[in-house]
């Protein structure tokens, strides 16, 4: 019942979206769209018996298990804050003219339609179902990036499409040898991801083998992993922030979680063996390349994508050493990264308003005096920095410490390796704030800077998603943490 | 009833016309001609397809022939060109890092390599090195890789968006030979792909031309509703 009331609200948003032409109504619809969402997600969460077995759910295309709750509830409560944050930032683009009118019921009834794609592949059993999922949010985040219609963003949503879906293809042909694999084994050929954990110890670990790496190839590309990572900072730079953000916090864990549910198949063989060092070699690269990017960047957005291609590196990493300890660390920092992550664009974004450049859509953003004009998004993108580059309170600081606790245990050259690159990338991004904010101009020399205004509802996210943060990392609340015990339960790590 | 020998000479010519349409993917200039290269190749495919039902009449394979029949001999390629004839373009001569010849050259060593790796891949699995089914893998997986090529090395979207759509092709015959997939989720797949193809292509429209220029081709298309006054 719980995934046809998803469905039936997304439906009903969609007809009004389509019915009307206000944009605050259809803002309206979507921030109401994401909250039911997230209190359907919250009840199920509370309330019922995960894995949840009723009508339509558990009958062998969609379940409900506690990895796939706990990631619908980060999207969720992501596309909330970030629908909020569209009404004042979106009102801004309609006011400028980069946005135009008409496009406006396409850009919302993508958005709508992108929640509930995303919540629908969280909740699919059958990974070929999953998969499908998966290439519709590829296809509808596009739509949301070319939504400007600007050359750069097209070119940059065009490049996302192709390497994503291309590679999607791989990711198919992956299943294909599972699918095989599996009919060897059971006589009958299944996709179903609990069923196929199920037998998974029995299955040839060389397929296994084979079919992970085409997996891998597809997923990583979703997640910006190296060397498949190239489309991210363009798309998620030239994106409107408040898709940037639910591109780096939600649509990214798309990709980690796909790797997961298949790394967990994996994990039951002997293959594995093969497969862990791979996957520390690709996060290890992955955090390498974004670091050295990070370090010369002068592009705020580009920076803070940039970052968001390290932190897949870390869980990488983090999912390589397949301690129970390990997978659950790595799971905190999947919410801590999607929280951050989307508060830091939010801040940036307005940063990218107020700041950016009057001549060329590529130039770098001209910041000059933050603190007079956008105390608040300076702020923001400080703190939001320092919970990103792991500062205690912050729950990162808790996730990457543990994380490379474990990794110490396995090998101390490869975590020496991790620490030098974790603190290039903070370098990066420090410097980048020590010398851009500190760009005063003389006291009584003429401005030509209009202050941008900036409307409450986009300062209310930002200043709501760091508290939750610092409310993790200070309290990490035990129901949360027997949540994450029980995902790495049913992942059988 | 035919026997199986010949059905099974008949689709080793279907593999030959294959490897003919894809190899013509590659190098040729001319739009036109690779959406009706395209277009011939999907039609191979459900050739393949239903020899492969009458040998074990499978229903799956029935209804694979049928969608492909409908969506990508069809459909797909009919909405590619009149999107060419809009934005009048014909001819894609800019090739970004491949010639026509050496991308030809490049695709025979892949075709051998994936042979090799197959041969080891495949050797402990019953259906053995030579069979039907071995070669049908081997095609689908260098199909595959040939349409990436195609993506990566052309410039104009257009063209890489038939070369995405022949790696589907590819995969699709995989699939075929090597398991027996669900109808459903073939289904699935074939609407995803006519979703990305709009998109890419009414994207592509807009790649060659002003931003102004660029929404009225949207409003004729109606994808962008009138603005209110």
């Amino acid at each position: 019942m719980i995934l046809i009331a998803f469905v039936l609200v997304s439906i009903i948003s969609l007809i009004i979206i389509a019915a009307t032409h206000n944009h605050r109504h259809m803002n309206t619809v979507c921030i109401a769209q994401a909250a039911i969402f997230t209190l359907l997600a919250s009840f199920v969460a509370l309330f019922l018996q995960v894995p949840v077995v009723s009508f339509f759910i558990g009958n062998g295309f969609f379940f409900i298990d506690h990895l796939g709750l706990f990631e619908v509830l980060i999207a969720t409560v992501i596309f909330t804050c970030a629908a909020v944050y569209a009404r004042g930032y979106i009102e801004g683009l309609l006011e400028s003219g980069e946005l135009e009118k008409g496009s406006l019921k396409l850009f919302y009834m993508a958005w709508a339609l992108l929640l509930l794609v995303i919540v629908l592949a969280f909740f699919s059993d059958n990974l070929a179902l999953f998969w499908i999922f998966a290439e519709l949010t590829t296809i509808l985040s596009a739509m949301l990036i070319a939504i400007l219609a600007a050359r750069d963003n097209i070119d940059a949503a065009i490049k996302y499409i192709f390497v994503a879906s291309v590679s999607m293809l791989f990711a198919f042909v992956g299943f294909i040898f599972l699918f095989e694999t599996s009919r060897v084994k059971l006589g009958t050929g299944t996709l179903n991801w609990t069923e196929l954990m199920q037998h998974a110890a029995m299955f040839s670990p060389s397929m296994m083998i084979a079919s992970f790496v085409l997996v891998f190839i597809g997923f990583a590309a979703k997640s910006g992993i190296f060397p498949f990572h190239t489309w991210l900072p363009e798309a998620h730079a030239k994106a409107p922030s408040a898709v940037s953000a639910i591109l780096s916090g939600v649509l990214l864990n798309v990709g980690i979680y796909g790797i997961i549910r298949v790394y967990a198949l994996v994990h039951q063989t002997t293959a594995f063996e093969t497969i862990a060092p791979m996957l520390a070699v690709f996060g290890l690269l992955t955090i390498g390349i974004a670091a050295f990017s990070m370090l010369p960047q002068k592009n705020l957005k580009k920076l803070v994508a940039f970052s968001s291609v390290e932190n897949m590196g870390i869980m990488l990493v983090g999912l390589a050493i397949s301690t129970p300890v390990a997978i659950f660390w790595v799971l905190l920092h999947i919410l801590a990264h999607s929280l951050t992550k989307a508060s830091l664009f939010f801040s940036s974004g307005i940063l990218h308003r107020q700041f950016r450049s009057r001549f060329s859509s590529d130039a770098v953003d001209e910041i000059k005096d933050v603190f007079r004009y956008q105390p608040l998004a300076v702020w923001g993108v400080i703190l939001g920095g320092l919970a990103i580059i792991g500062m205690p309170p912050f729950p990162i600081f808790f996730t990457e410490f543990f994380i490379m606790l474990q990794l110490g245990t396995v090998s101390l050259p490869v975590l020496a390796v991790l620490m030098i690159l974790l603190f290039i990338a903070a370098g990066g991004l420090g410097y980048f704030v020590l010398t851009t904010f500190t760009q005063v101009s003389e006291p009584d020399a003429p401005s030509d800077i209009e202050p941008y205004r900036v409307p409450a509802s986009m300062k209310v996210p930002i200043i709501f998603l760091l508290a939750l943060l610092l409310l993790i990392g200070i309290l990490l609340p035990a129901q949360g943490m027997e949540f994450l015990n029980q995902i790495v339960m049913e992942l059988k790590f | 009833m035919i026997d199986q020998a010949t059905i099974e000479g008949i689709i080793r010519i279907l593999f030959v016309c294959i490897i003919i349409t894809a190899a013509y993917i590659i190098s040729t200039r001319n739009l036109l001609t690779v959406v009706s290269v395209y277009s011939l190749q999907s039609l191979t495919l459900v050739g393949i397809a239903l020899a492969l039902w009458s040998l074990d009449g499978s229903i799956v394979l029935l209804e694979i022939a049928v969608i492909t029949l409908i969506s990508k001999v069809i459909i797909i390629p009919y909405f590619i060109a009149t999107i060419q004839e809009k934005i009048r373009i014909k001819r894609d001569i800019e090739f970004h890092y491949l010639s026509p010849t050496t991308s030809l050259i490049i695709s025979m060593a892949l075709m051998l390599a994936i042979y090799l790796a197959f041969t080891r891949i495949m050797k402990d699995s019953p259906n053995a090195t030579g069979g039907l089914i071995f070669f049908g893998a081997v095609l689908g997986i260098s199909l595959m890789l040939m349409g990436m090529m195609v993506t990566f090395s052309r410039k104009r979207t257009i063209t890489k968006v038939l070369g995405f759509l022949s790696m589907e092709n590819g995969v699709l015959l995989f699939g075929m030979f090597v398991t027996e997939l669900p109808f459903i989720i073939e289904f699935l797949i074939v609407i995803d792909l006519i979703i990305l193809v709009i998109l890419t292509t009414i994207l592509s429209v807009g790649i060659d031309s002003t931003l102004e220029d660029y929404h009225k081709r949207l409003h004729r298309f109606h994808l962008l509703e009138e603005e209110e006054s």
